[in-house]
């Protein structure tokens, strides 16, 4: 039991998406992630933008459904260690304002991806395999599963 | 110790407490900060798994076969976050921790995984220990009164209080605790966490409901659970979302069966250390009336520091003492000792004589201690203006209104109640958290600075702690050195209070 602290919030995972500003944030960090690689000279647009949504993919993967429990020692007797933070955030309800706009970021970048690369083949299967990746994990049905055993302890 | 001014502060108790948003571009920064820091760690994470670098911590050997006992991930915050700044906390003392405080001199060679004393002592104006009337002393006429005591009664009772444990002296002091705050009777225990760890069990069980406010200490957290209650959380001072709370819960009973609850109990804290804030006990009272629950008051803070006569928030707001059926308090913080206590009608105070697993199991309060706590408790009940306790009490709440009051002018975003002593500026940012601590260390000013998690992610802060033993020329002097590092950290961004210098936030009369 952490003793120090004076609240008793028993894992802080499940609540710090939902602090001021940290949506607004993390579009813009995505779009600075873009504006870095665009400024590199061997790259065109439409790498550039598939480079990004494959970047943000991959991280939100493996950030939010490979790496389970918290950084920190929590005060819930260690109910979270076997969650992925995807599963510890609001202590599981679903569909909370935080999940939403969690679900929408990959789609709507690869919206975006697709018009700047003008609907070009490799293109799209690379943009649509990783938006899948980032965005199935990501429903309901699949809260708790974890495929063939991989990352179950 | 001087007292600045002798005419007692008028008290109107008032109910404006003010939290200003947190401005996006802090926030934003401190993310990208949040996010350096975590690269980084996992950098040299990756550095100490492949041997590169040398592992400093303490890890596990950990045989083949065996399942691993202790993630590694648990403990990256405290790896790569907080051992960075570690120099900053857990600072060995090398004196009593009164107005002024003298700190050991230690260096690192190895980025804060290991400390040498240089030896020298470093004298700062102390604004981080809970001394909020100053009795922090090791000599005096309290003092001696202590040792005499340690003469004739010993050291340690060794014994339950249901056994050997209760001497005269405790009962003493329960009665003077008793009179002190205008109840019926008063019970005392050894350890002020344990009070509340054990107590509420005795009182709550099965069957009953127990809202606590969100940002409750975690001792009453943990005595909360222990009992065994349900326990729905209300948001912090929220009077509305209890009511509504209390509303549903007596409208669906308890769970599965719909029965009536055995008993409602509020648990409410006086002054919350974190927040600065106090709780609004006069909608409070009305509340627990209106649907016959039962208030519990841990007074923790505000002993002896809140109210005109220094009896707490129930004196601070003029609410009657029997309205509240629990008054719990630690001696701790006020009365410069240990323990707490339990306060209220001589029924309760009975029945957790009889049942409380402190008074079967724990060993009573050490005499030395008690003999403290009557000194202490003597001063204070004088209601003599000219005498020492009634003294004391004024210039803390003076030195309150007079350091806060030109903090906030000076543009720092405080938080918090006008009248409590716990005053907590905002740095919002892990590294303005060690940059301010270690800046007033420089200058002379011991604080204490408080990140994630013990706050909310974004919301670092300072938190400084008056006390009647700080003159007016030690407040201005930490003022002055925090408008330096204000600017220094870009840390008096508020917008309610546009920042003014030092010298134009003269005190108009509180």
């Amino acid at each position: 039991m952490n003793v120090g602290i004076a609240q008793g919030e028993r894992n802080p995972n499940s609540s710090w998406l939902n602090s001021r500003g940290v949506w607004l944030t993390y579009i813009i960090l995505v779009f600075v992630l873009h504006f870095i690689l665009l400024s590199i000279p061997y790259i065109t647009t439409s790498v550039a933008w598939t480079l990004t949504t494959t970047i943000h993919n991959l991280c939100n993967y493996y950030l939010f459904h490979v790496v389970k429990g918290a950084p920190w020692e929590t005060s819930d007797q260690g109910r979270a260690r076997r969650f992925t933070f995807w599963e510890q955030i609001d202590d599981g309800i679903q569909w909370t304002g935080t999940r939403k706009f969690l679900q929408i970021v990959p789609v709507v970048l690869f919206f975006i991806a697709s018009f700047y690369t003008k609907y070009d083949k490799t293109h799209f299967l690379i943009n649509l395999a990783t938006m899948l990746l980032a965005v199935v994990p990501k429903f309901p049905i699949f809260f708790g599963v974890r495929l063939l055993d991989i990352n179950r302890y | 110790m001087t007292v600045r001014d002798p005419t007692p502060v008028p008290e109107h108790p008032s109910l404006e407490e003010v939290y200003e948003a947190t401005p996006f571009s802090e926030a934003f920064w401190t993310y990208v900060n949040y996010i350096i820091l975590n690269i980084f760690g996992w950098f040299r994470d990756f550095l100490r798994r492949t041997r590169i670098e040398n592992r400093k911590g303490s890890a596990e050997y950990n045989p083949s076969g065996f399942v691993p006992l202790y993630q590694s991930y648990e403990s990256f915050y405290t790896r790569n976050v907080y051992q960075r700044i570690a120099d900053c906390f857990n600072r060995p003392i090398g004196g009593v921790p009164g107005g002024k405080l003298d700190l050991m001199e230690r260096v690192t060679e190895d980025y804060n995984w290991s400390f040498n004393f240089t030896g020298n002592k470093i004298t700062t104006i102390n604004l981080g220990s809970y001394n909020y009337l100053g009795f922090a002393n090791n000599n005096g006429p309290i003092a001696d009164n202590v040792i005499e005591s340690i003469k004739e009664n010993g050291l340690a009772t060794a014994s339950s209080t249901q056994e050997f444990g209760n001497l005269k002296q405790h009962r003493k002091l329960e009665s003077l605790v008793a009179q002190f705050l205008g109840t019926e009777d008063a019970i005392a225990f050894g350890m002020g966490f344990a009070t509340n760890a054990l107590n509420i069990s005795s009182l709550c069980g099965k069957g009953c409901l127990i809202l606590s406010d969100e940002l409750n200490h975690t001792s009453l957290v943990l005595g909360a659970r222990l009992s065994g209650a349900v326990i729905k959380v209300y948001k912090h001072n929220d009077m509305k979302h209890l009511e509504r709370l209390l509303r549903d819960s007596i409208v669906s009973g308890q769970p599965r069966t719909h029965r009536p609850w055995q008993k409602i109990l509020i648990i409410v804290e006086g002054v919350y250390s974190m927040e600065g804030s106090l709780c609004k006990l006069p909608e409070l009272i009305e509340l627990k009336k209106k649907y016959r629950a039962y208030l519990y008051l841990d007074e923790a803070h505000s002993i002896g520091a809140m109210g005109s006569r220094g009896r707490g928030v129930v004196d601070y707001w003029k609410c009657d003492v029997n309205d509240v059926d629990v008054l719990m308090g630690t001696f701790t913080k006020s009365f410069a000792a240990a323990g707490g206590y339990i306060a209220g009608k001589k029924e309760l105070i009975d029945h957790i004589r009889i049942n409380s697993h402190a008074c079967a199991y724990a060993i009573s309060m050490s005499p030395p201690v008690v003999e403290q706590i009557i000194s202490v408790l003597n001063l204070l009940i004088d209601d003599d203006e000219t005498r020492e306790g009634r003294k004391r009490i004024n210039q803390l709440a003076w030195n309150t209104r007079y350091f806060r009051q030109r903090l906030s002018k000076m543009g720092f975003i405080v938080y918090g109640h006008p009248h409590s002593p716990v005053v907590p500026a905002l740095l919002y940012s892990p590294s303005k958290i060690a940059a301010f601590n270690r800046e007033m260390l420089k200058r002379g000013v011991s604080v204490v600075t408080v990140g994630f998690p013990a706050t909310p992610l974004v919301l670092g802060r300072v938190r400084f702690c008056l006390s009647a033993s700080h003159t007016k020329e030690m407040l201005d002097d930490v003022l002055k050195y925090a408008e330096e590092v204000g600017d220094l950290l870009n840390m008096r961004q508020s917008k309610l209070n546009p920042k003014k210098p030092f010298h134009e936030t003269e005190l108009i009369a509180h």
